[in-house]
């Protein structure tokens, strides 16, 4: 071994964020099981909520949508961006993980683009969300082909290209909530009490939307909460991709045409919230690396 | 050049506690310089501020001839850190560990591989390279850590309380380590609250108390300013009341005029420049006064005399037990 050299050489941001990139890449592949746990939430519903509750929404549905479609057509939008939820929940629990081993302070000290660490983590997640959703995607056909022997034409009327659509709606969808847990693992400092408080919020998120059934059919005050709820959007989005036409009933657009007058304020909703809460977690972010003391 | 140069740190943390209120220190390359203080005395608030983690609220600093303010780039890619909290991640492998600190150190990828064996063969952990560090022990975490501050040869590594919490044996070795970085022209930058790792390590040390540094120097030079030496005597008879009188009669004794009596756990200390000359004296004079000495010892100071001294109190009562240990 050599003696001690004058300085290390820094690397340029794109490598660096690829650095960060691999270790939490390996970090997951570490831990198949969480990967694995994390997706059953999702499956459960899926399953579960077709072959219970598929029977007796059909008329809903199609009365909502002016078309005959399978509950499971009709669901996994929503399962779909229920697993992006999941997913963005744990990114602030790596977070959190990452504080408590040191790690977080041991990158700081490193020469490495504080910019490049964050990216390269959220990468990770984005790989995350693109292989589980795809899952769900799969999972989704597999009911349906069992179930009525449709086509993939039938089951995401968009295509493949819809089906790439979707799960780029889950990576839109997941930006506000993964700066939303990066927050409260930066306010907690504690695994537990950002896993309560993300959790916390899952269930009456996704049930006071559209995730599950039209919202015509439901309560006032469910369709008032769900105006402002940004799992509807994600959801319309994700669904009129599946669908290939406009279904969103909490705004009425008309100057796009057809699934574009979903699209466009669905996914302008979503860009306006992940750019805030973005903002918001970055403010966190710089704060704490300036002052990584407890 | 100096490896680190420090004028006048003081730091406030936002609640307005005084962490570090002046500290000036001058650490020449190659230099084994140990920051000695007890738990909350402002080592490690120093350290990070060194390791640009923290601003200083006054003052500059210069690591490697650059400021951590405006160059902290250029400082942290000079310097090797390790926090007191082991900082490893227990998903990984030790190699992956290892690697990854390569990686973000820059270390070209033709010397990366033979730097990796290198660092795991010099903290004895090659043989369970591949296995999760989750499952390592105390010393074999904080060994790991070790390696990875090293990666990238820099000249300068800071070392927080690196040994807090390991048994002897593992502390032994890691002082081995150290001792080889050293060797090797790396200025060692080290905090403890043991005062036997300072002197078995450092060439020179500082004494921080309450964010001040309140003395400096060789180990020797600092045990030299305590002057003469320590006559440490034991009693049959060690219950605080009986203690308290050997300590009259030891005060009263017109043996030393310069003596200074500390009670210890089972007798009583003296320090005096002529403790060793008319030491016999004064165990005459107890056995005259009725008291049983069982034993009696004459010693050079330590630097827990030097600390004595200099703070009128010991550093860390459970410290200097568990070094004694």
């Amino acid at each position: 071994m050599t003696g001690p050299q004058e300085k290390a050489a820094g690397n340029g941001f794109v490598r660096d964020t690829w650095i960060n990139l691999k270790r939490w890449v390996l970090k997951t592949t570490r831990n198949p099981f969480v990967m694995t746990v994390s997706l059953l939430n999702p499956i459960i519903f899926l399953v579960l909520f077709t072959e219970v509750f598929g029977q007796i929404t059909g008329g809903a549905i199609s009365q909502s949508l002016g078309t005959e479609a399978s509950y499971v057509t009709y669901l996994v939008p929503a399962i779909v961006v229920q697993t992006s939820l999941i997913a963005a929940t744990t990114s602030g629990i790596g977070l959190v993980e990452d504080i408590e081993s040191g790690m977080f302070e041991k990158v700081l000290v490193s020469p490495m683009h504080r910019g490049a660490v964050f990216l390269g983590k959220s990468l990770s997640e984005v790989l995350r969300i693109v292989v589980q959703t795809s899952i769900i995607l799969v999972l989704g056909y597999v009911l349906l082909y069992v179930d009525t022997g449709a086509s993939v034409g039938e089951y995401v009327a968009t295509g493949w290209l819809g089906a790439v659509g979707i799960v780029a709606v889950g990576i839109v969808f997941s930006v506000w909530f993964t700066a939303f847990s990066n927050v409260m693992a930066l306010l907690t400092r504690d695994q537990e009490s950002t896993i309560i408080a993300v959790n916390l919020l899952q269930f009456p998120l996704l049930f006071l939307s559209s995730a599950f059934l039209p919202l015509d059919i439901l309560p006032g005050w469910v369709q008032t909460v769900a105006a402002v709820n940004p799992i509807t959007y994600g959801v319309d989005a994700a669904r009129a991709l599946m669908f290939g036409r406009d279904v969103m009933t909490v705004v009425e657009v008309t100057s796009f045409g057809g699934m574009w007058d979903t699209l466009v304020p669905a996914l302008g909703v979503l860009a306006a919230l992940d750019l805030a809460l973005g903002a918001v977690a970055v403010y966190f972010l710089n704060r704490a690396s300036s002052s990584s003391v407890q | 050049m100096n490896a680190i140069d420090a004028r006048h740190v003081e730091l406030t943390y936002a609640d307005g506690t005084e962490a570090v209120r002046d500290v000036s220190l001058e650490i020449p390359e190659g230099e084994f310089f140990g920051f000695l203080g007890a738990n909350g005395a402002g080592k490690t608030t120093t350290i990070k501020v060194l390791v640009t983690l923290l601003q200083p609220t006054s003052g500059s600093v210069a690591v490697n001839g650059h400021d951590v303010e405006a160059e902290p780039r250029a400082v942290r890619e000079s310097i090797g850190y390790m926090a007191q909290e082991t900082s490893i991640d227990g998903e990984l492998t030790a190699r992956e560990n290892v690697r990854f600190a390569c990686e973000a150190y820059g270390v070209s990828a033709d010397d990366r591989a033979e730097r990796i064996d290198d660092l795991l063969e010099l903290v004895d952990l090659a043989d369970v390279a591949d296995k999760q560090a989750k499952d390592f022990s105390g010393g074999m975490k904080k060994r790991l850590d070790v390696a990875t501050a090293l990666v990238h040869e820099p000249p300068i590594v800071f070392l927080d309380e690196p040994t807090t919490g390991l048994d002897p044996k593992a502390r032994n070795r890691l002082w081995e380590y150290f001792e080889r970085i050293n060797e090797r022209g790396t200025t060692v930058f080290l905090t403890t609250q043991y005062l036997e790792e300072a002197d078995h390590l450092c060439d020179r040390l500082s004494v921080i108390r309450d964010g001040e540094i309140v003395a400096s120097g060789a180990p020797d030079e600092l045990k030299a300013r305590v002057g003469g030496a320590v006559l440490d005597i034991e009693f049959a008879d060690a219950d605080d009341a009986t203690l308290e009188r050997a300590r009259e009669v030891a005060e009263d004794a017109a043996v030393f005029d310069d003596a200074e009596v500390e009670v210890t756990d089972d007798g009583l200390s003296v320090r005096s420049a002529s403790a060793r000359r008319n030491g016999t004296d004064l165990l005459v004079a107890l056995n005259a006064a009725g008291f049983a000495v069982t034993g009696f010892n004459v010693r050079d100071p330590t630097l827990d005399d030097v600390f004595l001294a200099i703070t009128g109190d010991g550093l860390d009562d459970e410290a200097a037990a568990e070094v004694a240990e």
